[in-house]
């Protein structure tokens, strides 16, 4: 890794909340937990989908190669909204484009971000599901040469060889630490 | 006093057994010769020919007979002229090389002497100075030079100062070079004398030379010292050397700072604590010279921390550093209204420029340095209120950094909770004589906040603010707390996220204790009325989420009793109106479905709250909790008993089970903080009422409860919302003292009644666990009142129900229930019954129709549960969970082991998980290793709960921290667990949810707890499977098959 820092002093967002629920959405009662209810539920298999939300907590804990004690929710780098699916959510096999957007144009960590996102992916979708990587178009300077670096399949397992960086990488899935 | 020649001679051989056996025995019989004598002459004599020898032993030798008969002789008794003699003696010794150590160990007990003198601690230090070559020496004599110049300057301080420079020089060349922790931490303690109390103004450099060569101290004691000297004694210690002299400043603080650049993040943290001991001791002026310096070092470690732990410290050094440089002057500058300059200055500059930017991540430390003057010194800390607070209100203010307001905000926040826990305050002085510094700007700052309540993205930071400064005390006036109730309240109609709500809690909550009046007279009223009359039909979802954000607020606002008192009488009065019977449109009228349920859930979330605050108070102790016996209770059995005698279909809403269990809580809880005669008193009416019919005698309200109609729960024809009322006649019984006795002439009859009742006419579940829950109960409570009825049970009842083939399964379940209860009542009290019982449970063991319901029993009757209990006055008695565990184990490894009967094996099994599942991990965990494969086979039942826990209990024992203990265990099974996991995480094969949850999760900690060599060839397989659960149809079992998949990503040698 290059000693060379690109943004020393980014800007921090907000991260978003979840609602209070009281209770399920279309519950009438506040609490169920009959005994008997729980059992039945537990048998219960009723598909739930894979959604933006879902794959959002799956890259929003990720930290920021350069600001260790940030996560790239906390960046901007990543939101949910930036995630999309073009194929409806019953199809066997699911294209997903996530978006991200570097922090500065010349960041030259934006690779690595790429990266991390796409090894947790990789390691937590399942197969059906076909990942793309794009940074956000016009946020990056070299922007074409990185999103066909990041998709293309070989480079990535060619990179995933090389022991320093995925030492590093390990450390940034594992969540910021500060 | 001389001595006889008889004794002379007895000495003599004394001396010459020694020379040759070496044995204690001689040494003692030679000090009981002298020890009248006082004198040690004759030794000497006796010794003669052994000191003079020219063979190097036998002089050693001498000198350490005498040494030794030194130390144990009486130390009063020894003479000033013996000791002189001694002292004089031993000197002389120490050039020869042989007697050296024997030598040195008879001065280190001269020198504890009460007739050793001063002149003789000079004569001996020069001595030492002159002789000693420590390098020549092992630990152990270093130690007693050491221990014999400690003991000098303790008791001859003055005279080894008389010696001056020689005494110093000296000791330096002695000490240079010492390594042995144990002679260091003597070294150290001798350090710190020289340099507080002697003249070491021409030795200052070689001081520091001999102490500050140690720091950092990077010592580890070795596994099993026998010496137990910690890293911690040797720092502390040394500690004690470096801030002992201010002299030390000029030459310590270039050291510190190149330790604090270069260092490992231990020396780091070590170098910060001893600066922040070592700074006031060295002074204003040496901190003024190296504030530059010291501060762009500390800034690196608070801007770019190495972790959480040094930005801390460095944050502390940093308020060390400017207590130091300001604290002499602040008195005169305050006086004088002077100007602060220098570093305080300068570093709060710095600290503003970033914060022109508050949206960026270095405003953060910034402000954490701004808020870390709060607590230096008060000229300081007004300066840097002067400072940073208007700078931020002219932010928020500035129409162009208005995206900037939250973070704005939030910094300013953080300030004001700074200003409020300063440590400056002088905590026993009187309210009205606090200076607070914050007043100076409390019209503005309020005004921020205020504006910052009314945006959504301002809200959270702003109420934080105002939390700050409600809790900040003397601050505000009450007329201003007012207004920030006034505009909180504001907040309170809309629906906010779960932070936002939380923090306006939290504001509201922090107000309730020192101004309630501010909530019950404008907050409370406004969340009484949003409450609405009716219940909102079905699908209006969103006035449903209102009315449970406004019940949750005052569950949290209303704990106080003045406030509770006004959440009862509101919501009661809630309840009679939800219930009151509709005044029907025409519509409705030919409408024949209305639909009811809405308004039974409204008032079920209404009597969740009351029961969720009382058991808040109860939990507290609150007092006021007892008077609601009078004044809750009857409005809530009216309510029930008026649904269950009622013709009116719309009035059997409030007889709904899940209402009814609500109330039983209710009165559960409000009948265990009663006294003896209150329980007494309030049991008479509910029998009245419950056996005897007269329902109105623990009812009281509105309507009156229809006349004719008969109130007979008990009664095998009743209705059953009559039936489901018997656990309001259950619930007070739980909670009764041992003293009160159940006002029924036969209370055997009744519990056989209530018993039979139970298993023969109860309607549901709940009924049922009601009856024989309050049987339990009371037999805990007052066993010996029914040992004709537990007898019975025993030689009778068991018999003719459960333990008879031919009874109906069903029936023959419901007993082994109420046989679970009973015996629980038993066992948690050490009752000598308890084993007869568990008896006839496992004589179902060879039953197949019975056998998994009598095994889980085993594990029931000992687990903890919510009835008998302290709280309800159960008679409970310690460890009770450990004697009867180690009273069955032995009986249920047996039959898992050995039984033909591959049926009544598995009930074993049953039997085991069960009861391992219901007791605490510390009972078992020693039994584990033994149990393992017991329960391996466990996981090999066709039944997900038991498999479940089975995990449950793996997960609860897994510990990667002691994984020494685990790991043995564990990888002698690693591979077939790592295989059963991956079947039982699997949705075609395994339907149950909380089944593949547990093993993914125990998955998840595999990589842990086993050598990676061990499990290396199953990875690639894991990972694979894996892969297939992360297609779960279920989210929470997809969240652990990445977490575990992750793991195992990351699972290498």
């Amino acid at each position: 890794m290059s000693a060379e820092i690109f943004n020393p002093n980014p800007t921090i967002f907000a991260t978003t909340k979840s609602k209070t629920t009281y209770a399920k959405p279309s519950s009438l009662w506040l609490d169920e937990s009959d005994e008997s209810d729980e059992d039945e539920l537990d048998g219960n298999n009723e598909r739930e989908e894979i959604d933006q939300d879902e794959i959002f907590e799956l890259i929003r804990s990720i930290s920021d190669p350069e600001h260790r004690s940030m996560t790239l929710e906390q960046l901007a780098v990543v939101s949910a909204p930036q995630i999309s699916f073009d194929s409806p959510s019953s199809s066997s096999r699911r294209n997903v484009t996530v978006e991200f957007t570097p922090t500065v144009p010349h960041c030259g960590m934006s690779t690595f971000i790429g990266l991390s996102i796409r090894v947790r992916l990789l390691r937590s979708l399942p197969n059906r599901f076909k990942v793309e990587i794009r940074v956000k178009p016009g946020s990056h300077q070299s922007e074409n040469a990185l999103n066909k670096q990041l998709n293309d399949k070989e480079r990535v397992a060619a990179a995933l060889e090389n022991p320093a960086l995925v030492e590093v990488l390990e450390q940034c899935l594992a969540g910021a630490t500060a | 006093m001389s001595i006889s020649p008889e004794a002379e001679e007895r000495v003599e051989r004394l001396v010459r057994t020694w020379m040759s056996t070496g044995r204690n025995e001689e040494v003692d019989l030679t000090v009981s010769e002298l020890s009248d004598v006082g004198s040690l002459l004759s030794v000497v004599k006796a010794l003669g020919e052994f000191l003079t020898s020219e063979e190097d032993e036998p002089r050693t030798k001498g000198v350490e007979f005498l040494s030794l008969v030194l130390g144990r002789f009486p130390p009063e008794k020894l003479s000033r002229q013996s000791v002189r003699v001694l002292v004089t003696f031993f000197r002389g010794k120490l050039e020869d090389t042989e007697t050296i150590v024997p030598a040195l160990e008879g001065l280190a007990t001269l020198v504890t002497l009460p007739n050793f003198a001063s002149s003789d601690a000079i004569d001996i230090i020069q001595s030492l100075f002159k002789h000693v070559k420590m390098r020549a020496l092992v630990q152990s004599v270093r130690f007693t030079v050491f221990t014999i110049v400690d003991g000098l300057i303790a008791k001859h301080r003055d005279a080894l100062k008389g010696l001056g420079k020689d005494f110093l020089t000296g000791y330096i060349a002695l000490a240079e070079g010492e390594k042995d922790p144990r002679n260091l931490l003597l070294a150290f303690a001798i350090a710190r004398v020289l340099l507080i109390e002697f003249d070491v103004t021409d030795h200052v450099e070689d001081l520091f030379n001999i102490t500050f060569c140690y720091f950092p101290i990077t010592f580890r004691p070795p596994p099993d010292d026998p010496y137990r000297i910690t890293t911690e004694d040797l720092k502390s210690t040394l500690r004690g050397c470096l801030n002992a002299t201010p002299l030390f400043g000029p030459l310590a603080i270039p050291l510190f700072l190149e330790k604090l650049t270069a260092g490992t993040p231990n020396t780091k943290k070590d170098t910060l604590q001893t600066l922040d001991e070592c700074l006031p001791i060295y002074g204003a002026s040496v901190a003024r010279a190296n504030a530059r310096k010291l501060w762009n070092t500390l800034k690196l470690e608070i801007f770019q921390p190495t972790n959480s732990d040094i930005e801390a410290e460095a944050l502390k050094t940093t308020q060390v550093l400017i207590q130091t440089i300001y604290s002499d002057k602040d008195s005169s500058a305050e006086a004088t209204g002077e100007e602060i300059e220098g570093l305080a200055r300068e570093a709060c500059d710095e600290c503003i420029k970033i914060l022109k930017e508050p949206e960026k991540s270095q405003a953060k430390p910034a402000t954490k340095i701004l808020c870390a003057f709060m607590s230096t010194t008060p000229s300081v800390a007004k300066f840097t209120l002067s400072q940073a607070v208007p700078h931020l209100v002219k932010l928020f203010l500035n129409p162009d950094e208005a995206p900037n307001r939250a973070p704005t905000l939030r910094l300013l926040s953080d300030i004001i909770i700074a200003a409020r826990d300063s440590t400056l305050h002088n905590a026993d002085a009187l309210p009205d004589e606090v200076v607070v510094p914050l007043s100076a700007f409390k019209d503005e700052v309020l005004g921020v906040l205020t504006v910052g309540l009314k945006a959504t993205s301002t809200s959270r930071p702003a109420l934080d603010g105002l939390k700050g400064m409600v809790t900040t005390q003397g601050l505000l006036t009450d007329e201003e707390v007012g207004f920030v109730v006034h505009n909180v309240n504001e907040l309170l109609s809309e629906d906010e996220d779960e932070d936002v709500s939380e923090a306006i809690l939290d504001l509201l909550t922090s107000i309730s204790v020192t101004a309630p009046r501010h909530i019950s007279q404008t907050t409370l009223p406004l969340l009484f009325t949003s409450l609405p009359d009716r219940a909102p039909p079905r699908s209006a979802e969103n006035e449903r989420h209102k009315y449970w954000r406004t019940l949750a607020f005052l569950k949290r606002l209303c704990v106080q009793s003045d406030l509770f008192e006004m959440l009862v009488v509101r919501l009661t009065t809630k309840l009679d109106l939800i219930f009151s019977p509709t005044p029907l449109s025409s519509e409705e009228e030919t409408d024949e479905q209305v639909d009811d349920e809405p308004s039974a859930a409204y008032a079920h979330s209404i009597l969740r709250t009351l029961a969720d605050v009382l058991k808040i108070k109860v939990d507290k102790g609150d007092v006021d909790a007892q008077k609601y016996i009078d004044r809750l209770l009857p409005r809530l059995y009216h309510l029930h008993n008026f649904a269950s005698l009622s013709t009116i279909e719309r009035d059997w809403l409030a007889a709904d089970a899940r209402l009814v269990n609500v109330t039983a809580e209710i009165v559960t809880l409000i009948m265990q903080v009663q006294t003896v005669q209150k329980q007494e008193i309030f049991l008479s009416s509910l029998f009245a009422a419950f056996i005897d019919g007269e329902a109105k005698k623990v009812a009281e309200g509105l309507r009156k409860l229809p006349e004719g109609k008969l109130f007979l729960p008990f009664d095998t024809s009743a209705n059953s919302r009559q039936k489901n009322l018997i656990i309001l006649f259950t619930s007070p019984i739980i909670a009764l003292y041992k003293e009160v006795k159940l006002p029924t002439p036969d209370e055997d009859a009744f519990l056989d009644k209530l018993l039979l009742w139970g298993i023969f006419v109860a309607n549901t579940n709940s009924e049922r666990e009601a009856a024989f829950q309050a049987i339990a109960s009371v037999i805990n409570k007052r066993t010996s009142s029914f040992s004709e009825f537990l007898s019975n049970l025993l030689e009778k009842f068991w018999i003719s129900t459960a333990g008879n083939r031919s009874t109906a399964v069903e029936r023959r379940k419901k007993v082994i229930n109420a046989w679970t209860w009973i015996t629980k009542a038993l066992l948690i009290q050490n009752h000598a019954l308890t084993q007869k019982f568990v008896d006839k449970l496992f004589e179902l063991f060879d039953d197949p129709t019975v056998s998994w319901d009598a095994a889980r029993s085993i594990g029931k009757v000992v687990a903890s549960d919510k009835v008998l209990t302290k709280r309800h006055h159960a008679t409970i008695k310690i460890l009770h969970a450990q004697r009867f565990f180690n009273s069955v184990l032995p009986r249920i490894v047996q039959g898992a082991k050995d039984s033909e009967d591959p049926q009544k094996q598995n009930a074993y099994l049953v039997a085991l998980t069960s009861l391992i599942k219901s007791i605490p991990k510390t009972t078992y965990t020693h039994e584990l290793p033994s149990l393992m494969p017991l329960l391996l086979r466990g996981l090999d039942l066709p039944d997900a709960e038991i498999r479940a826990n089975v995990i449950d209990t793996f997960l609860a024992t897994a510990d990667p921290a002691s994984k020494e203990n685990t790991e043995s265990m564990v990888s002698e099974h690693a591979s077939s667990l790592v295989s059963t996991m991956l079947k039982n995480c699997m949705v075609e094969e395994m339907p149950s949810v909380r089944l593949r949850i547990s093993a993914l999760r125990y998955l998840a900690v595999l990589p842990s707890l086993v050598r990676y060599d061990l499990l290396h060839p199953q990875k690639a397989i894991v990972i694979r499977e894996l892969a297939k659960v992360l297609d779960d149809p279920k989210r929470a079992v997809r969240k652990e098959a990445v977490e575990a998949r992750t793991n195992w990503f990351k699972y290498t040698g």
